[in-house]
């Protein structure tokens, strides 16, 4: 019976084993995820007086937060960078995503390498990298005054814009991957199948094979954007102390002010947004699977 | 048998020789912690200075006292003050290494406040005794070993600009400097006590200061039109400086004259209103393994030899009056004598502690 060998079968649900496959990852998950945040969480409700906590529970610490435009500030920006760094890598690694997966290339391997080959250093030291060229002094003032198309030297950074483009090139490869998974998936016969009964190129892309790796481009965009607004290092580095997002926020809160408290409400408020944004991207991905 | 034939007989263990033995596994079984423990002292782990100063701090500090007591020392380079007493904070008193090396004041009065660093007396840190009285006054008795006292100057590039003379010439520089100060100035955010002990200096210049810091925020949003780079760590203020972005800056003592004597072409100097000094001091946390060659270890930083030969290398000022045979030319920009020491300030720590949250809110309100 098929049943038999589901997670919900009644042979699963009796035997020892697979409980105790399934014990070890959820015990990982209770002590090293669950307990800190609901140590944080409750954090989050003490109140703090003078950077020390003491044991009077309190709503304060996330009316201070959403009381304050600098932290709706932060926290519209977070989202904001989110979205913008999921749709560039989206919109920059479908194209990519397609050619590795489509090619006939005797170099598909290596080019597959290359794409991916940013990985493998630091994202401080990527970020870097663009620090160099975005700075006022960087090689991007530099070309441009050479070219003579501007007069005086631009602040590219710090500003939202420059850890937009920090983080979409740092998150670019995992766009990339997930939207190969999607695309090697899908059986090339399809879009022969349709272009064979009349339709064009164009006509099959959009209606064969873009609807069928959908849940591929949603799951680049959410990982990029879960990611994005989750980072610490491109944002304080490109964004600088007056341009802050909800991870460098929390930083400052948790070791440099050491006011623990409203540290754990501003993680606690981020930590919620990307819960429910993985159960609508869990939602969205059962409901494609249904289709 | 006899007791040849027992000795003989290798399987045989007489009553004797097991006792013996039993004894010896016993007293193996009981000394062994202690053993290893013995072993273990013989490590210590200090969080100290990093990057540019690792080398200093190995070659003036850690390579000599090694030498001098025979042991091995550990040296985390990680972490500004207030990120280590994250840690110490996080890890309740046991943040793996035995001595928090570069805590600032309000570190350690936060830090004893919440009983996570162990008490220091003289009879654990004899050097103790040789400090300046207004230490105490400073951070609490018994916190810590304060082993280096440098100041918040003002450095301005000599190839750019004239010398300023007041803190008015920063906060206001375009009254001094015209428009051409434009994007030239650097502003820190006030996670560094850099930038707090400069926005005192605002206030003091409206009257105020540290429990009226209203003419601060004032002097700040008539600076921020100026301002080209913000940063909070200090070190990354030096690429500015360097690349000539950066005319004028608050900035610490050690590190103007650290940067200064390779080559950047700034001076440093002390405005008329004064400057305000800062103490690095070493704890022991609560929890630290090897809390008898940490207190060796503070006593060691407070020598008197070692006091001079760091005051020169660092370009910092002992935090002992007793040395009065520094080179003339280092002691005059230096807190060495009594008149230097009564003109600096010391603002209340505390009340800084109490205060840096709503101060770093304002800041960001007006600086975003």
């Amino acid at each position: 019976m098929a049943g038999d060998h589901g997670l919900n079968g009644p042979r699963f649900a009796r035997a020892p084993v697979p409980w105790l496959l399934v014990a070890a990852p959820m015990a990982v998950l209770l002590v090293f995820f669950a307990l800190p945040n609901a140590l944080l969480l409750s954090t989050s409700f003490l109140r703090s007086e003078a950077q020390q906590l003491t044991d009077e529970l309190t709503l304060e610490n996330y009316g201070f937060l959403f009381s304050r435009s600098l932290y709706i500030g932060a926290f519209i920006r977070t989202f904001a960078v989110g979205v913008a760094v999921g749709l560039f890598d989206v919109l920059l690694g479908y194209p990519l995503a397609y050619f590795l997966v489509r090619t006939k290339s005797r170099f598909k391997g290596l080019l597959i390498a290359l794409a991916l080959a940013p990985l493998l250093a630091s994202v401080v030291v990527r970020t870097y990298g663009w620090y160099i060229i975005l700075n006022r002094f960087g090689v991007a003032n530099d070309l441009l005054l050479g070219l003579g198309l501007i007069e005086e030297r631009i602040a590219f950074m710090p500003s939202t814009p420059a850890i937009v483009v920090g983080l979409a090139h740092a998150l670019l490869p995992y766009t990339v991957l997930t939207i190969m998974g999607s695309l090697n998936g899908i059986n090339p016969n399809l879009e022969l199948a349709a272009m064979s009964l009349g339709a064009s190129r164009t006509r099959t892309f959009f209606h064969v094979v873009l609807p069928l790796c959908l849940p591929g481009i949603a799951g680049g965009f959410i990982l990029s954007f879960s990611i994005a607004i989750s980072a610490y290092a491109t944002p304080a580095i490109l964004g600088g102390p007056a341009t802050q997002v909800m991870a460098t926020a929390i930083y400052g809160f948790m070791t440099q002010l050491l006011d623990w408290s409203i540290g754990a409400a501003l993680a606690m408020i981020l930590i919620v947004c990307s819960l429910l944004l993985l159960y609508a991207a869990a939602r969205f991905g059962a409901r494609q699977a249904a289709l | 048998m006899t007791r040849s034939d027992r000795t003989k007989n290798s399987k045989f263990v007489g009553r004797r020789t097991l006792l013996k033995r039993a004894a010896g596994a016993g007293a193996f079984a009981l000394g062994a912690p202690y053993v290893i423990t013995a072993r273990a002292q013989e490590t210590l782990i200090v969080n100290t200075q990093g990057g540019e100063y690792q080398e200093l701090v190995e070659r003036v500090v850690i390579r000599p006292f090694e030498k001098k007591f025979g042991v091995k020392l550990v040296h985390d380079a990680t972490g500004t003050a207030s990120q280590d007493y994250a840690k110490i904070r996080a890890a309740r008193g046991a943040p793996g290494f035995d001595v928090a090396g570069l805590l600032t004041p309000p570190e350690v009065i936060l830090g004893v406040k919440e009983g996570l660093l162990e008490k220091v007396t003289e009879r654990e840190v004899p050097n103790l005794k040789h400090l300046w009285d207004k230490t105490w006054s400073v951070i609490p008795g018994g916190s810590g070993a304060p082993h280096t006292l440098q100041y918040a100057a003002l450095i301005y590039n000599k190839e750019k600009i004239e010398r300023p003379r007041s803190w008015a010439d920063y906060w206001e520089p375009q009254k001094k400097y015209g428009d051409k100060i434009k994007g030239h100035v650097i502003n820190y955010n006030p996670a560094n006590l850099l930038s707090v002990y400069a926005l005192i200096h605002a206030a003091q210049l409206g009257n105020g200061g540290v429990d009226n810091m209203e003419p601060a925020w004032a002097r700040l949003k008539a600076q921020k039109p100026h301002v080209g780079v913000v940063v909070t760590g200090s070190a990354e203020a030096v690429p500015h400086f360097e690349n000539g972005q950066v005319w004028i800056s608050p900035y610490w003592s050690g590190r103007s004259g650290y940067y200064i004597s390779r080559g950047l072409p700034f001076e440093m100097l002390i405005p008329q209103e004064g400057v305000i000094g800062l103490f690095d001091v070493a704890c022991v946390p609560v929890g630290a393994k090897n809390k008898k060659l940490a207190y060796e270890f503070l006593n060691y930083r407070l020598d008197k030899d070692v006091q001079r030969e760091w005051a020169l290398a660092y370009f910092t000022s002992p935090t002992r009056p007793d040395l009065t045979d520094l080179p003339k030319e280092f002691a005059a920009s230096q807190i060495v004598t009594k008149e230097q020491m009564a003109k600096t300030q010391f603002p209340d720590s505390d009340v800084i502690g109490a205060n840096r949250r709503d101060w770093t809110l304002k800041w960001q309100e007006i600086m975003a």
